[in-house]
């Protein structure tokens, strides 16, 4: 620690705080436009100038000048408001003066600025620019006119993001900042530029023109997309969501976000949406009344439970409080076939994890892998289904130099950072590689062994895994699974990172337990600040397993539920806030149980594709409408604030539940989310004594910043064998979507509107494939017809396409393998 | 005495005679008054070219003491910001001339114009048509 003094105020920071900072803290006001707390120090705009005693002579950038003991500092003085009245006068010297237009009048740091000093006349004369702006790409708007040079943008986008976009171009007068080439943007649409920007230079687009600062009511909530659970501030004006405010205040995001995050919230406003709900008569949806619908509902179930029985599926972005209630409802129905997410891609955690550790979740939070000094990540899909923890990731590689390493199919961003090792297999041979990981350890002594309870079996297992032998079958290296075994078990702190969700239903187990194994054998589980972390793919996929949404007792799983409803041994099936025929793996097997099921109830935001063979379809609310809470996949329970009112009559899942059950005579009645949270946590052993009304900004973490793996048992586990034919089709997650709903979002489809099949580089040469060309895919007795996307990401042999879209209808083909051979041609 | 009070006495005659009264006969007469150059009466959008001067700042509903005015910005095909909407409700506007004062384009000023009755409520909702003139 350091001692300085501030304006007379005596203070004491840590060694590592700049002057800014110190003064910050101590509650006094510097001014500044090119300072950001999450980017590296600076000093672009010398606004922030001070005088420090021991400094004599010449003023001292704050925001980049250290601490030192004994530091006298003043932060104002005439001297130094002259000077900073001069860097603005400079500033406004080519400073195009639009305020009356430019969308970030009356939250401009320039202009608070020039306000606070009185900057009213310019001794300066010089030409304003004239550059001309970026209004092609329909999410990031760029007017380089009002920029200041602070540099945030470059800084963010280099430093956060880990892509580049930006830099600086020209010199002197005629500096500015431009993409390569200073051509349109093409990127990952983060908007992190967005937030950064102190001027009116880099704006959202879809925000343009739409609403003054002053005019919008911000309401805090969590985004309803990925379980990263990032805290997103909606801007809300006449009832509709407007655009996500930049906060870096509270969260588990520190002001980060995608671009599903920052631009994907327009669903919440669409046309789309359903306002009324619909019964089907004579094979048609009509409107209804919702007294007419729950009856129907009610009297449907009721039937359905005397025959053969009803079954539930349920997606994973309800509140925790409405999967209690839909708990609450299936006991009302008298079913205990209840699941989510198709049934098998949590099976990592609820039975892999619970095999292995004991626990049901993630062991660490986020933060904890930026000071990691080894990362492992299973697949390199981890940033496209988790983009602002694959941020953390950035942070923890670029910032602070921890070795990375992916055990991937295909390349991705991750593997373009330095440090960076990518362990490319064949595609599905993931356990193969993470078991000769494991192997490796045992056969150079390094693995941690006591306390293990497994160890002979597995050691046996594992004989078959040895690295060459694998390296032969996966097509890694022996020596990189060497060497990435032995930089994981000699890390100080660890970090071992999987994802899951729909598209990964194959071999979801198999690989958490191999992730596991590692982990144990590494001493990941047993070092402080070691982790690891398996991460839904929806906002509250932990909260469903954490209530236990899963089939309980005789109850059915979703697949299950699946093949009874198709073989017609299964009455009923209600679907809340799923797309199954468009999301869950074998298209046709769905088809069939929507069909096989002879009462249907679908309850959605949209008329989506499941819903349309729906016979009651319930109009539900979005994340924007709801009040409650989301556990996020490392165990933070965050409250979800609604900031709008639903359209029509569409109403939240939770009121849609308490209707039901009364309809269905359950009587179940409470004051609202509160209540049913006290109710819940005294059910889940993890959320007790968590107080709804106490989850402050941060959230609360169950089970503490580290949770204690209960045991410590290595499983043996089988591999896969290696997918033959000459293409091998992989699914999985777009960057720019997650889930269905993201289609619905103008959003991300301005910037991927359509399915594709994306082909490397080299295999798009051969086949002659160009960008945009038809190209037909044929599995599984099945054909679709994508548009082709040439990249450099995919291995020869690998073609790849997203899950997301319905049109698309890749689950005729992807029956929840992890590869699938394909016959490709144009 | 006498000789003073008929000399006043005159000059009140004076100006009881035609050309030097001041009473006007309104509005029976059609007379239109003209107002000094700082009246407020109604508010007026100064065009410009082939639109209205105003690019839908916001400062004006903003500074309105009376919530009078609304306005809703939009985007023009040549990418410019203007006002898709400008509506004052003049039953609730009390002239104080600040939306003048707010504009930083002087797009708004106030003319001399004072006769306001009107029949209807919706009469007294002044869009951009009849601002613009």
């Amino acid at each position: 620690m350091v001692n300085l003094t501030i304006d007379g105020k005596e203070i004491t920071v840590s060694k590592t705080a700049t002057i800014y900072e110190a003064a910050k803290e101590a509650g006094i006001d510097i001014p500044v436009l090119c300072y950001a707390k999450k980017l590296l120090p600076y000093g672009a705009c010398r606004v922030c100038l001070v005088e420090v005693e021991q400094m004599k002579g010449r003023l001292i950038p704050s925001c980049t000048t250290p601490v030192t003991e004994g530091m006298v500092v003043t932060t104002m003085s005439d001297e130094i408001q002259k000077v900073r009245k001069t860097v603005l006068e400079f500033l406004l010297v080519n400073h195009v003066i639009d305020c009356p237009v430019c969308d970030k009048g009356g939250e401009c740091d320039l202009q608070d600025l020039t306000y606070e000093y009185e900057v009213v006349t310019n001794r300066f004369e010089g030409e304003k620019f004239d550059l001309p702006t970026d209004e092609v790409n329909p999410l990031i708007e760029r007017n380089m006119n009002r920029c200041v040079l602070c540099g945030k943008c470059v800084r963010v986008c280099d430093e956060i993001v880990g892509y580049g976009s930006y830099s600086f171009i020209n010199r002197g007068f005629e500096t500015k900042i431009a993409t390569a080439f200073d051509r349109g943007l093409n990127c990952e649409f983060c908007g992190q530029c967005v937030s950064m920007c102190p001027v009116g230079a880099i704006l959202p687009r879809p925000f343009k023109f739409k609403a003054r600062p002053w005019q919008i009511k911000e309401v805090d909530s969590v985004c309803s997309y990925c379980g990263n659970g990032c805290t997103i501030t909606m801007g809300v004006k006449d009832n509709k969501v407007q655009t996500i405010r930049f906060n870096d205040k509270i969260g588990v995001n520190d002001g980060n976000l995608c671009i599903r995050g920052r631009f994907g919230y327009s669903y919440a406003n669409s046309d789309d949406r359903l306002t009324t709900p619909l019964i089907k008569k004579d094979g048609e949806l009509v409107e209804a009344s919702w007294d007419e619908a729950l009856e129907a509902v009610a009297e449907g179930f009721k039937k359905a439970a005397a025959d053969k029985g009803v079954g539930i599926i349920s997606g994973a972005r309800l509140t925790n409080e409405e999967l209690f209630l839909l708990k609450n409802v299936a006991k009302a129905i008298g079913t205990e076939n209840l699941d989510h997410s198709g049934g098998e891609c949590y099976k990592g955690v609820t039975e892999g994890l619970v095999e292995t550790l004991g626990v049901k979740a993630s062991t660490g939070t986020f933060p904890q892998v930026e000071d990691a000094d080894v990362i492992l990540s299973i697949r390199s899909d981890f940033y496209e289904t988790h983009p602002v923890f694959g941020m953390v990731v950035n942070q923890a590689v670029k910032r602070n130099e921890a070795q990375l390493f992916i055990v991937a199919d295909k390349k991705g961003k991750f593997g373009k950072l330095p440090n960076a090792e990518t362990l490319l297999h064949k595609p599905a041979l993931e356990v193969n590689v993470l078991n000769a990981m494991a192997q490796a350890l045992i056969e150079d002594g390094s693995a941690v062994t006591d306390g293990v309870d497994g160890l002979d079996e597995l050691k046996k297992s594992l004989a078959d895994y040895a690295p060459e032998k694998v390296a032969a079958a996966t097509g890694v290296p022996a020596e990189q699974i060497k060497a990435a075994a032995k930089a994981l078990a000699g890390a100080n702190k660890s970090a071992i990172l999987l994802a899951y969700g729909l598209p990964y239903t194959a071999q979801s187990k198999e690989i958490a337990v191999a992730a596991a194994n590692l982990a144990i054998l590494s001493g990941n589980v047993d070092k402080e600040g070691s982790n690891l972390y398996l991460c839904g793919e929806k906002a509250n996929s932990q909260g469903a397993i954490d209530l236990g949404v899963i089939p309980a007792g005789s109850g059915q799983g979703a697949q299950q539920m699946l093949d009874a409803a198709a073989a017609g041994s299964l009455s009923a099936l209600y679907v809340v806030g799923e797309d199954m025929v468009t999301s869950y793996p074998d298209r046709e097997k769905v088809e069939k149980a929507l069909d096989g099921a002879g009462f249907v109830v679908a309850q959605d935001l949209f008329l989506s594709p499941t819903a349309q063979k729906a016979d009651v379809v319930l109009p539900a609310a979005s994340f924007a409408e709801k009040d409650g809470t989301f556990t996020n996949a490392e165990r933070r329970i965050q409250r979800v604030h609604p900031g709008i009112t639903s359209p029509g009559e569409a109403k939240t899942d939770y009121a849609i539940f308490e209707l039901l059950a009364n309809k269905l005579g359950a009587g179940l009645s409470y004051t609202g989310p509160a209540a049913v949270f006290a109710a819940l946590a005294n059910e889940v052993d993890a959320y007790k004594g968590v107080e709804f009304n106490a989850i402050g900004a941060q959230g609360v973490v169950w089970g503490g910043e580290e949770l204690k793996a209960a045991t410590k048992k290595v499983v043996p586990v089988k591999g896969a064998a290696a997918v033959d034919g000459k293409f091998v089709l992989l699914t999985g997650s777009a960057l720019y979507h997650s889930g269905t709903v993201s289609t619905h979002a103008k959003g991300p489809v301005a910037v991927v509107p359509e399915a594709y099949v994306e082909f490397g580089s080299e295999d798009a040469t051969v086949l002659q494939v160009a960008d945009g060309d038809m190209i037909k895919i044929k599995a599984n007795g099945a054909e679709v017809q994508l548009k082709a996307k040439v990249d450099k990401r995919l291995p020869q042999g690998v073609v790849f396409a997203p899950y997301h879209f319905a049109e698309a209808g890749l689950n005729k083909l992807y029956k929840g393998e992890a590869a699938i051979a394909v016959e490709v041609s144009k | 005495m006498i000789k003073e009070f008929i000399q006043g006495l005159l000059i009140t005659l004076k100006y009881l005679g035609p050309g030097h009264t001041t009473t006007v006969q309104y509005p029976r007469k059609g007379h239109r008054l003209q107002p000094s150059d700082r009246f407020r009466g109604l508010h007026r959008l100064v065009p410009d070219h082939d639109r209205e001067k105003c690019v839908a700042c916001y400062l004006c509903p903003t500074v309105c003491p009376a919530k009078c005015i609304t306005v809703e910005s939009a985007e023009n095909e040549k990418g410019e910001k203007y006002p898709k909407v400008y509506k004052i409700d003049l039953l609730r506007c009390i002239f104080c001339g600040y939306c003048v004062e707010a504009c930083p384009v002087e797009a708004i000023e106030m003319t001399g114009d004072y006769e306001l009755a009107n029949y209807h409520r919706d009469d007294f909702t002044f869009d951009k048509k009849r601002l613009v003139r």
